[in-house]
């Protein structure tokens, strides 16, 4: 069974809706000529030209402000919310 | 007259210290009533200053950038700062590494003062979408500032800054730039690298320098430009010589698009200074050609169908876990919708909200997908154009800016307003604003990697104009 998804559970911002401002544009795209077909990416990167595949440790400078960012600490944890399964 | 060698002179024969210079600066930032600043990076910026004085009271040389005084729109990481996005999720969030961009200017010695206001991730093109307060226009204040990287032109424009590092997805620099009668430049996409920027759309999103001169615009873009292992859109690339702009024998051709003129958005007085310019530039002996482009609301519709797709995929981390101003919810999904509802605007909702439409099942053939093909389109159109004229000239913007308020009451009137910068941006191509021409300035634009001819033709218009 297909489950629709509506653009405020898609956005994750709750009471989110279409804009009128935006349909309007779409409504221009739908109008045209263009084709559907597919496009070729223009920023491919190239298989010769990818990076090293190591690990390179950030500097701890930077680990601290990772963890001064996160939002909410308890007794020396990270908390996140609990995932519930559905 | 580069304001940087002028600077820089100074330094270098002791006329003026860095310290006098920095102070001056942060002060006229700190004491600025036209909403610019989000963060002053003061002690940084003192210390750095102190080093420069030390080095020249030793007798040593610096660098042309070294003790230079910059500013860096509020999008960009740079460690230990905060980097809000003009946005309240973002509000207290502090960078942990730094742009390549931002770093290479760091390693030549230019200071940063400033994280500099404007359109909340960058959606926006009045500098009004902020938490910090609408940016005021640099000559009116009355007026709108541009956006999004509103700050950073008004900064440049009032010489807070002696240049700021701004970010151009649609427009973004262009348009302040034209609003404030500065230079401003979209390099290539791929000239810099965008790795650590906080991306709008990637495949638009371009790194590049607001100034006060095309000598400056040079000296920043060569230093911020290069290959990036951390931004595999990069490519290496030569540096552009002062010399080398100076000689504009051999541009022979300039085209502009005759449906951006001939309509009934346009200005009439900026269609009438757009076709003085090129009365002016044919009188040099050069051939002037009308080419067909896409109208206006294509090229709109096209840059925004893309751009929302890519913000929605973009800002979808963006949901308070690792970072951010989250708010706790009853569970996983209603922490992060609150977190989102309650700290996105409502344009950058709106704009989120438009991606997920266009990349739903049932809507992503019928526009989104077009939307890439149109986009091919227009690449094509501006390949063919390339093989006839040498440069594309082009107003900034149909209107002189609207007055603060105006812009957020009428957000389809907003998008509209940009349909003269977005279309270089699906290209991919350099552009530069020109404070001259139109009351907002005039737009130069060649192939893409030719960075150097938009700039050799800006001499070419400061002599011409």
């Amino acid at each position: 069974m297909t489950k629709i998804m509506t653009v405020d559970v898609l956005s994750s911002i709750k009471g989110a809706k279409e804009s009128e401002a935006v349909s309007k544009l779409f409504d221009v795209i739908k109008s045209t000529n263009a084709t559907t077909a597919n496009t070729v990416s223009r920023n491919a990167v190239s298989l010769n030209n990818l990076r090293e595949d190591v690990v390179v440790h950030s500097p701890q400078a930077e680990k601290d402000i990772i963890i001064e960012n996160f939002p909410r600490e308890k007794n020396g944890y990270l908390v996140v919310a609990k995932v519930i399964e559905e | 007259m580069s304001n940087i060698r002028k600077i820089h002179d100074q330094l270098q024969n002791k006329e003026i210290s860095c310290l006098e210079l920095i102070k001056n600066k942060l002060d006229l930032l700190k004491s600025n009533t036209h909403h610019t600043v989000n963060s002053l990076l003061d002690e940084t910026a003192l210390a750095l200053a102190k080093k420069v004085d030390a080095k020249i009271a030793n007798g040593e040389k610096i660098g042309l950038l070294e003790g230079i005084p910059f500013g860096v729109k509020d999008v960009y990481m740079l460690q230990g700062t905060y980097t809000t996005a003009s946005s309240d999720l973002l509000k207290q969030y502090k960078s942990s590494y730094t742009a390549t961009a931002i770093q290479k200017l760091l390693d030549a010695g230019a200071i940063p003062l400033v994280k500099e206001n404007g359109d909340s991730f960058g959606h926006g093109s009045s500098s009004e979408n902020t938490i910090f307060g609408a940016v005021k226009n640099a000559v009116n204040p009355d007026l709108v500032s541009g956006g999004s990287s509103g700050g950073s032109a008004v900064n440049v424009a009032k010489e807070y800054t002696v240049f700021s590092i701004g970010g151009d997805t649609g427009g973004s620099i262009r348009q302040p730039a034209g609003y404030n009668n500065v230079y401003g430049l979209k390099p290539t996409y791929g000239r810099i690298s965008r790795f650590g920027i906080l991306a709008y759309a990637s495949s638009t999103d371009c790194v590049g320098p607001i100034a006060k001169s095309i000598e400056d615009v040079r000296i920043v873009l060569n230093v911020m430009s290069g290959k990036d292992v951390k931004d595999q859109t990069t490519y290496a690339s030569k540096e552009i010589l002062e010399d080398t702009i100076l000689n504009t024998d051999e541009i022979k051709t300039v085209g502009y698009f005759k449906n951006f003129i001939e309509n009934d958005a346009i200005d009439a007085k900026v269609k009438a200074d757009f076709l003085a310019s090129i009365e002016k530039i044919k009188a040099k002996g050069i051939t002037v050609k009308e080419l067909d482009f896409f109208e206006s609301d294509t090229l709109v519709s096209t840059y925004y169908t893309l751009a929302m797709a890519e913000t929605a995929s973009n800002l979808s981390r963006l949901d308070g876990t690792n970072y951010g101003a989250r708010i706790e919810g009853d569970n996983l999904k209603d922490t992060y919708s609150i977190t989102r509802s309650e700290n996105f605007s409502e344009e950058t909702k709106r704009r989120i909200v438009g991606g997920n439409q266009v990349l739903s099942q049932g809507f992503s053939d019928e526009i989104y997908l077009k939307g890439l093909n149109l986009r091919d389109q227009i690449s094509e159109n501006f390949e063919k154009d390339f093989k006839e004229v040498d440069i594309i000239l082009s107003p900034v913007t149909p209107n002189n800016p609207p007055k603060i308020g105006d812009s957020l009451k009428d957000p389809l009137a907003m998008y509209l307003s940009d349909a003269y910068t977005v279309g270089f941006s699906l290209g991919q191509l350099p552009t530069l604003t020109v404070p001259q021409g139109t009351a907002t300035g005039l737009q130069i634009t060649a192939a893409k990697n030719n960075d150097e001819l938009v700039l050799k033709f800006a001499n070419f218009l400061k002599d011409t104009l």
